[in-house]
């Protein structure tokens, strides 16, 4: 039996914007709630009158900046520090988990202030950034005040040894494995032999201009072939260089609901993934498999991981178009190693599934608050007031 | 003028050499902390292989490791407890490899896969308090100033490399 805890998360994200990370962090307060534990979630929010949740707390309207490649909406400042202070001094915390402490937002913030039980969770793989000099003397000596670091995948943990030189336990991001169950295929969707692409396909390293690219290899063999693309973007911007021959092949969807995405997954042939980099974890790759699909992913490290290498899906060479082609193509030509690939992956994402995540992390929550220590404010210096106090008693 | 300036440079070296001095505090603190909690998990693990010591169908000398190695785990000093948690560690591993283990005593191998799991974690947590503090240690300010005053070097002890 587990102690019951009250835990304070810290989302460096706005909560009505989307992301990976802030899925997560809502779905493990959830969780967390469900087993009896007391969750209150820091975060920035932009409308808050949109929060449904009872138990996030807005810190301030984030504000938008360029960061590792992809525009990310965070919120810093004295205004957010102070609310950050008051959260952490008003809650009484057993433990305070902070997802990406070291990112510069609220994870940060909360991670400067707070002392005791403390966790962090590190989501981004990122190459060494040019200014790591600079940055590093700053971010090291607040994140060696967290009493335990985990890292969604071994890329994360990996960029974390090289940027700040400190370990972490790798635990993957969850889903709701039951959800993704009985899901059922949606008739017009199904377009004779389909492929399946899912994600902001305007971005480079989502990798469907390679996918474009591998295309008219396939349909050499594949005449009928379609593919189906969801995610949210502008369309236009990839018709427009599109070879006219290729336009009846795509059908873009936008952006699909989650019951929606359960769907699109029964419904298509195979679902190809072919991101070129940058990728940390590919929740997205276990979705699909929990859903039960053919797989076809680029051999990035972070999906290897996941797919456990290739056993739960097919891999080709990352970036290389000839190859994506050839895999492709094989495997839309066998109709029953599709359907045997699709029957099985289902039972390769229970690993992901929060009944098993969840309870690593709690594991990991009971180790640093063992002593009954509580989350308290950080005394700036230490080792003065040490002094002081030695004097006093 | 000069002096103001030499005034100012030995307030902002003696505001860094407090705010060090606080870093490896805070740091010696999570190592005692880390290993506080994973000692009680390793002490949880001893009380384990007591009770799996007592199975009447263990062969013999099986029983004798485990109960040596969990009664030196639960008293003995450092240097001998790290050779006991590592036998303890390897008797262990040998019971885990035995199928009949896991379906006659369901309950009891549960409960000692949930512990080691959380000791693994543990293992972990408390190696990189020991590196970062360590790292922190060796810097030239630290050791001509003696910020680290008289904490003990922290140690990770050799049963912990052993994988689980």
């Amino acid at each position: 039996m587990r102690r019951k805890l009250r835990i304070g998360l810290v989302s460096p994200y706005g909560w009505d914007s989307p992301g990976g990370v802030q899925v997560h962090i809502r779905d493990l307060a959830k969780f967390l709630i469900s087993n009896g534990h007391e969750v209150s979630v820091l975060t920035p929010v932009d409308d808050e009158e949109s929060i449904e949740e009872g138990f996030v707390v807005s810190a301030g309207k984030p504000v938008a900046i360029p960061y590792n490649g992809a525009v990310a909406r965070v919120l810093f400042g004295p205004v957010a520090a102070s609310r950050v202070r008051q959260w952490i001094s008003a809650s009484d915390f057993d433990v305070l988990h902070i997802h990406e402490p070291a990112i510069p937002s609220l994870g940060l913030l909360a991670c400067s202030i707070a002392e005791g039980p403390v966790v962090g969770t590190f989501h981004v793989a990122a190459q060494k950034f040019k200014i790591a000099f600079a940055i590093v003397p700053i971010i090291e000596p607040i994140v060696e005040r967290l009493r335990a670091r985990i890292a969604v995948s071994e890329v994360a943990r990996e960029t974390l040894k090289n940027h700040i030189e400190t370990d972490a336990v790798v635990i993957p991001n969850g889903i709701s494995w039951d959800s993704f169950q009985g899901a059922r295929p949606r008739m017009e969707w199904q377009l004779g032999k389909t492929i399946g692409f899912i994600g902001r396909f305007s971005e480079k390293r989502k990798g469907l201009s390679l996918l474009i690219e591998a295309l008219p290899k396939i349909i050499e063999i594949h005449p009928d072939l379609k593919v189906l693309v969801a995610g949210p973007g502008e369309p236009d911007e990839i018709l427009q260089e599109l070879d006219p021959k290729l336009k009846s092949r795509l059908t873009f969807l936008g952006l699909l609901s989650e019951d929606e995405k359960r769907q699109f997954f029964k419904s298509i042939d195979l679902y190809v993934a072919p991101n070129t980099g940058g990728e940390s974890f590919g929740i997205i790759l276990a979705e699909a498999m929990a859903t039960g699909v053919a797989i076809l992913a680029s051999d990035l490290s972070a999906f290897r991981s996941v797919l456990e290498d290739g056993k739960w899906g097919e891999l080709f060479y990352a970036s290389d178009a000839d190859d994506l082609a050839t895999k492709a193509s094989a495997l839309l030509a066998d109709p029953a190693r599709l359907e045997s690939l699709a029957a099985m992956s289902s039972e390769g994402a229970k690993r992901f599934d929060w009944s098993v995540v969840a309870e690593k992390i709690m594991d990991v929550y009971d180790l640093v608050s063992s002593n009954g220590e509580k989350v308290i404010l950080a005394s700036g210096n230490r080792a003065w007031n040490k002094l002081i106090r030695g004097r006093g008693e | 003028m000069e002096w103001i300036f030499a005034f100012l440079v030995a307030l902002i070296f003696i505001w860094y050499l407090t705010f060090t001095a606080s870093r490896l505090d805070r740091l010696h603190h999570r190592v005692e902390t880390s290993w506080a909690s994973l000692d009680a998990l390793l002490q949880r693990r001893a009380a384990i292989a007591l009770d799996i010591s007592h199975i009447p169908s263990l062969d013999p000398a099986t029983a004798v490791v485990l109960t040596r190695s969990a009664y030196l785990a639960r008293e003995a000093e450092m240097a001998e407890r790290s050779e006991a948690e590592e036998s303890l560690t390897n008797a262990i591993a040998l019971l885990g490899e035995s199928e009949d283990f896991h379906t006659e005593y369901p309950e009891i191998s549960e409960k000692l896969e949930v512990v080691t799991e959380k000791i693994r974690i543990g293992i972990g947590i408390h190696r990189e308090a020991v590196a970062t503090t360590k790292h922190q240690r060796s810097r030239p300010i630290v050791r001509i100033f003696r910020l680290a005053g008289t904490a003990p070097l922290p140690v990770v002890h050799p049963f912990e490399k052993v994988p689980l």
